[in-house]
């Protein structure tokens, strides 16, 4: 029962949020000096065609009015326009984007394979990367494989990621033609090719992203490692192994998952410079050419998705945190 | 740390603070003791001296990174001679297609890092310390409001409104300031999420209680017997705060929404000079260079203090 | 794709040497030869998607669309020699009796879509009637103001039908304008005059799947990723004297950033091979290629195109006194600009607003100066005007070659005491600020390339005082009754003789109000892959003709 009313206040809250991000959005690209009515009406254009178009992309309407069709349109669709040309949009209808021809809820469905993919897979890889460098700094401490880690993980967490990335694309794809320059290639299509052209940004994300788990392990581990049932556990004569693996890992999780929910949430709402950087049509290069092309109903729709994912992550970390350790279940 | 994850680095594992509080000439010690930190001190120094003193360098090496010098391209833009230019006259080579001095951008460039990454943090910390500890201490609606307020903009894609505050943003606004308070929009949530969870801590502390019990007074406690105990994690969250700072201006100078040109950025050139890296790898090299060494530097210095406040985190680097 | 057609093309660069280098061979860069057939053509392009619903298309007769979609007219480009129209579905270019009022056109014998039903008079005026419905803008639209009754028609969705449109049986088609048109030849290779089956027509989705008329259909649409075009089994050779259709497969690979473009064609590995980009090659890029001997010879560069200029808004206070515009024209280092372009393989210097290469140009200079300006004269300008410390807005494009520009323009005004700060936006952000109605900016840096080769697209656009804002590109916001009356004049003289003298008169009279200051005439340099041929880029349009694009098979 108690769980129940947690987490169906913790929903409700989720809701809410998301509710003033969209507001937000929304009065931010309102605000926006370009029309976007304009960009689509052509060349050469008539003050009339304007009004037009301005009309059936409802943007005559006063703001308020929008963003309340909008709010309707994600729980019961709506229409844009009307007779044999009329453009429905079925719920959840994040919108309709008059430069793509294509409800925003279907470029979204296009784009995640995408950008999951990148997420996913390069989140794996620092998590074992990071979580394994930590542990394994914080066991052997002072000697030369944690200098060299930390040491590793300092260079990492400084360096952009875009010049990693770039360099890498240089080297790897450009020099040594080991892996392509970009691209995507989808995993039902052919799982060799989507694995190679993922290899090199899921490095790039995983090394940098590494040095932060590796830092926030090893700090974590050592801390756990002085604590007294710690002590006791290796006084009762428990093999190491076993006293880190069973005993203590447990306890450095909890900080770790809950960044690691954080960042694989805002990840997967679009890996803005990943993607910009290997030419990947994800989340976030959809959004970026969104905002490039002022299409008002994709950059609300996607930054509303991205904000959903970010916020369900936290609601999920939450949750975990339950789990993994019973004194936070107040 | 990745930009496209977030922008503020995450909590220290453990808030110093509650670690046993260290006399000052202990702390000090094994701050200097520690060589990494007192490198990362010695390149944020150096950074810092050159951000302020960029006007005097350039006037030393007679450039500034405004004028063009044509004569240093060849016909088809390419700086001639050796290393990009590198000359007596020109001490870095020249940037590509225009000819202005390197070594002049280089250095106006930290100014913009240094002056947007700090200005950032300071803004950040101050409004995450004011909220988060007020949260943290008078809990009850205000309580609840700021937890919202935080969740709403950590649930923010931060880097698309910066982009959207820029194209609406009238030119009027210095752009350094709009990003300062943009950065710092979406980098006071997570510090304030530490310092109330840390206040809540506090709280509950036998010494807080007992002087609540005694009758302080609500700003007593606040400024006298809580702020004193944050002060290490304040500190060595600003120190890791600000080379995240650096590193988003940076990023967002990368993506074309940072200062516009031609004030000089670090992240524009570095975008710039990547098209250039065959052609003339130098004009990548100097701007790329001075990023990372700053950045490095800053986090070097953050770890050495975080390890000083807190020894048990260290290893036996001596 | 619809960007590439025509304005806005500030990425710019070229070769100074125009069209060949001395040394390439016969079979490389801008050559032709016999088309073999056969092979995948990949295309590099920026743009995350391709329009091809043909009421929102933008693009020119040569590229995209012509793959995939006939018109009643096309272009006939061909190395070295001047654009031509030509007929496409039709069996010539319109005929008129009435000195250009009516126009009647017939249609070819023989003619199927992809799905073999035969191609009627009926569809090519649905496509027009389609291209009127605010649901559908975003296309080249001159034809909407000039068809009788063009201004309130909105579109067949609600039922109507536009009259001046006629279709006495399925061949033949006849257009009813206001006013006498001898461009319209031209007017009728534009995308709207595109076929459309009405039975066919989804407005959701047609712009992924339009009904093929070309040699090619599409295959298969991925928005961001890929668009791949496949043989139309019903496309008749015989029918069509412009398209070649040599490879069997043309792929769209999107999303691709112009320098990672010229990479992939600099290292010409695997598929690469096959391929071209559709973007200009970056100047870091052309550096890179001057130094690689296999790069060079596939690199081509167009003949001095589109003129790039800047535009003084002249309703804006200061900017409003023709000495400070004067001042502004001496003030800019055209040096720094050119350079900014890539160098003298990025275009030639400018001085008139007439183009080089379109008929009736004449070369004059009203504002004489050393190429990187005449700082001493623009300062007297300056003093005279009374105006010694005036502070400007430059809207600029966001991207590394048009800030690059801005910047030269920048650097060139600071030196006689003009504060300018540079306001970059986005793209469409740009597009939609410079042709608003609010004008808020002083300058702004733009490129102009005209819709049809016709002087009257270098100036009518640019200049009219009807094209001020609404959706217009009068980005001097310049009204100048004298210049309007000269612009009507030339538009309804039938005689091109005439015609380009009076165009020549505006020029000059638009220039001695210095609205703009013409900057190059600028070139655009593509690089291909090594198995691609029959690759060359014309002066007009200063695209490559992709109609005619084929691969080396073996």
């Amino acid at each position: 029962m108690r769980i129940l009313r947690l987490v169906s206040g913790r929903l409700l809250s989720m809701v809410g949020t998301l509710l003033v991000i969209s507001l937000l959005t929304y009065l931010v690209f309102v605000l926006l000096p370009s029309d976007p009515a304009q960009l689509s009406c052509g060349r050469p254009c008539t003050p009339e065609r304007l009004a037009d178009a301005r009309a059936f992309m409802g943007y005559d309407q006063p703001w308020l009015q929008q963003y309340l069709a909008f709010l309707g349109g994600l729980f019961g669709g709506r229409t844009f326009g009307s007779g044999a040309a009329a453009v429905h949009c079925a719920a959840p209808c994040f919108g309709y984007s008059f430069q793509l021809n294509e409800s925003v809820t279907q470029l979204i469905l296009d784009r995640i394979p995408v950008t999951f993919s990148i997420a996913i897979g390069a989140a794996v890889l620092w998590l074992i990367l990071g979580v394994g460098a930590g542990v394994v700094s914080a066991v052997r401490r002072g000697t030369a494989i944690d200098r060299v880690a930390m040491t590793f993980s300092t260079v990492g967490v400084s360096a952009p990621s875009y010049l990693v990335g770039l360099l890498g694309i240089l080297l790897f794809g450009f020099t040594l033609n080991m892996v392509p320059v970009n691209g995507y290639v989808p995993l039902t299509e052919d799982p060799v090719g989507w694995l190679w052209h993922l290899v090199l940004p899921w490095c790039v994300l995983a090394l940098i992203s590494a040095a932060v788990y590796a830092r926030l392990t090893r700090g974590q581990m050592l801390e756990v490692l002085g604590e007294d049932y710690i002590r006791t556990a290796r006084a009762k004569g428990l093999r190491e192994r076993k006293v880190v693996g069973r005993h203590a890992l447990r306890n450095v999780l909890i900080p770790v998952v809950t960044v690691f929910g954080i960042d694989l949430g805002s990840l997967l709402g679009g890996a803005v410079i990943t993607e910009r950087v290997f030419s990947m049509p994800g989340l976030g290069a959809l959004l970026l050419d969104a905002v490039g092309n002022v299409d008002l109903p994709l950059i609300v729709g996607v930054t509303l998705f991205s904000a959903f994912l970010i916020i369900l992550a936290n609601f999920l970390v939450d949750l975990a945190y339950g789990v993994l350790d019973p004194r936070v279940a107040r | 740390m990745s930009t496209d994850t977030h922008l503020a680095p995450p909590a220290p594992a453990r808030p110093p603070s509650l670690a046993r509080r260290n006399g000052a000439r202990d702390f000090g010690r094994r701050l200097i003791a520690d060589r990494w930190a007192a490198a990362g001190a010695g390149a944020v120094l150096f950074f810092l001296v050159v951000a302020a003193a960029a006007p005097v360098l350039c006037a030393i090496a007679g450039q500034d990174p405004y004028t063009y010098d044509l004569d240093a391209l060849s016909e088809s833009g390419v700086p001639r001679g050796f290393g990009g230019g590198i000359s007596a006259e020109h001490w870095f080579g020249v940037e590509p297609m225009t000819g202005r001095d390197l070594f002049a951008i280089v250095v106006h460039g930290s100014r913009t890092s240094i002056l947007v990454g700090a200005g950032a943090t300071a803004v950040s910390v101050l409004l995450g310390v004011v909220l988060g500890i007020t949260a943290g201490f008078y809990g009850g609606w205000y309580d609840r409001v700021v937890t919202r307020i935080v969740d709403v903009l950590l649930g923010f894609p931060y880097l698309i409104f910066v982009i959207a505050l820029g194209a609406i943003a009238p030119t009027s606004l210095p752009k350094p300031l709009l990003l300062v308070g943009v950065l710092a929009i979406f980098g006071w949530p997570s510090i304030a999420r530490v310092v109330r969870s840390q206040t809540l801590a506090l709280k509950r502390r036998t010494f807080v209680v007992a002087s609540a019990a005694l009758g302080a007074g609500g700003w007593h406690l606040l400024v006298r017997q809580l702020l004193p105990n944050l002060t290490a994690t304040i500190i060595v969250y600003a120190t890791i705060t600000i080379p995240s700072m650096i590193g988003a201006e940076a990023a967002l100078s990368f993506l074309g929404v940072g200062v516009p040109p031609p004030t000089p950025a670090w992240g524009r050139s570095i975008g710039e000079a990547i098209a250039w890296v065959q052609t003339d790898p130098m004009f990548l090299v100097f701007p790329g260079a001075a990023l990372f060494l700053a950045t490095l530097g800053f986090n070097l210095l953050g770890d050495g203090l975080r390890d000083a406040f807190d020894p048990k985190t260290r290893g036996l680097r001596r | 794709m619809k960007r590439y057609s025509a304005l806005a093309l500030a990425v710019v660069l070229a070769l100074a040497g125009c069209n060949a280098n001395p040394d390439e061979k016969p079979d490389a860069g801008g050559s032709t030869g016999g088309t073999e057939k056969g092979g995948t053509l990949t295309i590099l392009s920026a743009s995350s998607d391709i329009t091809f619903d043909p009421a929102k298309s933008q693009n020119l007769a040569i590229t995209t669309l012509g793959l995939v979609l006939r018109r009643l007219t096309t272009w006939d480009v061909q190395p070295g020699k001047p654009a031509q129209v030509v007929p496409d579905l039709a069996t010539n270019t319109g005929k008129t009796t009435d000195g250009g009022k009516t126009w009647t056109y017939t249609l070819k014998d023989g003619l199927k879509y992809a799905d073999g039903a035969a191609i009627t008079a009926a569809d090519i005026k649905y496509g027009i009637e389609r291209s009127f419905a605010p649901e559908l803008s975003g296309g080249l639209g001159y034809h909407k103001s000039l068809l009788v009754g063009g201004t309130e028609y909105k579109g067949p969705y609600s039922g109507a039908n536009l009259a001046s449109v006629e279709t006495p049986d399925a061949k033949t088609i006849t257009f009813h304008l206001k006013t006498a048109y001898g461009d319209w030849p031209w007017i009728a290779s534009m995308p709207a005059f595109t076929p459309v089956p009405k039975a066919k027509d989804d407005p959701k989705k047609y712009t992924q799947n339009p009904v093929a008329s070309g040699p090619y259909q599409i295959e298969s649409y991925q928005q961001g990723v890929a668009v791949k075009l496949s043989r139309n089994p019903n496309w008749d050779a015989a029918t069509d004297q412009v398209r070649t259709a040599g490879p069997d497969h043309v792929v769209f690979q999107l999303g691709q950033d112009t320098t990672v473009q010229a990479q992939r064609l600099i290292t010409d590995s695997g598929d690469d091979r096959s391929a071209f980009g559709a973007g200009f090659v970056p100047p870091a890029q052309l550096v890179q290629i001057e130094q690689n001997a296999s790069a060079k010879q596939r690199l081509v560069t167009s003949d001095a195109g589109a003129l790039s200029y800047l535009a003084i808004n002249t309703q804006r206070g200061p900017l409003k006194d023709l000495k400070v515009r004067q001042a502004i024209q001496y003030a800019v280092d055209k040096r720094a600009y050119q350079v900014a372009s890539g160098g003298a393989i990025g275009g030639d210097l400018a001085s008139t607003l007439i183009t080089p290469g379109i008929a009736g140009r004449v070369d004059y200079d009203l504002y004489p100066a050393d190429p990187s300006g005449d700082v001493a004269k623009a300062k007297q300008l300056l003093t005279e005007a009374g105006q010694t410390s005036l502070k400007l807005t430059l809207l600029s494009e966001n991207s590394q070659p048009d800030l690059a520009k801005a910047q030269a323009i920048q650097q060139g005004l600071q030196r006689v005491g003009l504060t300018v700060t540079i306001k970059p936006v986005d793209e469409d952000a740009w597009t939609a600020e410079v042709t608003g109605d609010k004008g808020d900016y002083d300058l702004t840096v733009s490129s102009w390339q005209p819709d049809f080769p016709s002087a009257n697209g270098n100036i009518q656009p640019l200049f009219a005082s009807s094209e001020i804002g609404g959706g217009g590109y009068n980005m001097a916001r310049y009204s100048q009754p004298e210049v309007d009356k000269l612009i009507e004049q030339a538009t309804a003289e039938i005689d091109p003789a005439k015609a380009q003298a009076l165009w020549a008169q505006a020029d000059k009279r638009i220039l001695q109000d210095a609205p703009v200051v013409p900057l190059t005439y600028t070139k655009n340099s593509f690089l291909h892959g090594s198995k691609v041929q029959n690759f060359f880029v014309p002066a007009f349009p200063a695209y490559p003709n992709y109609l005619k694009v084929s691969l080396k098979q073996g």
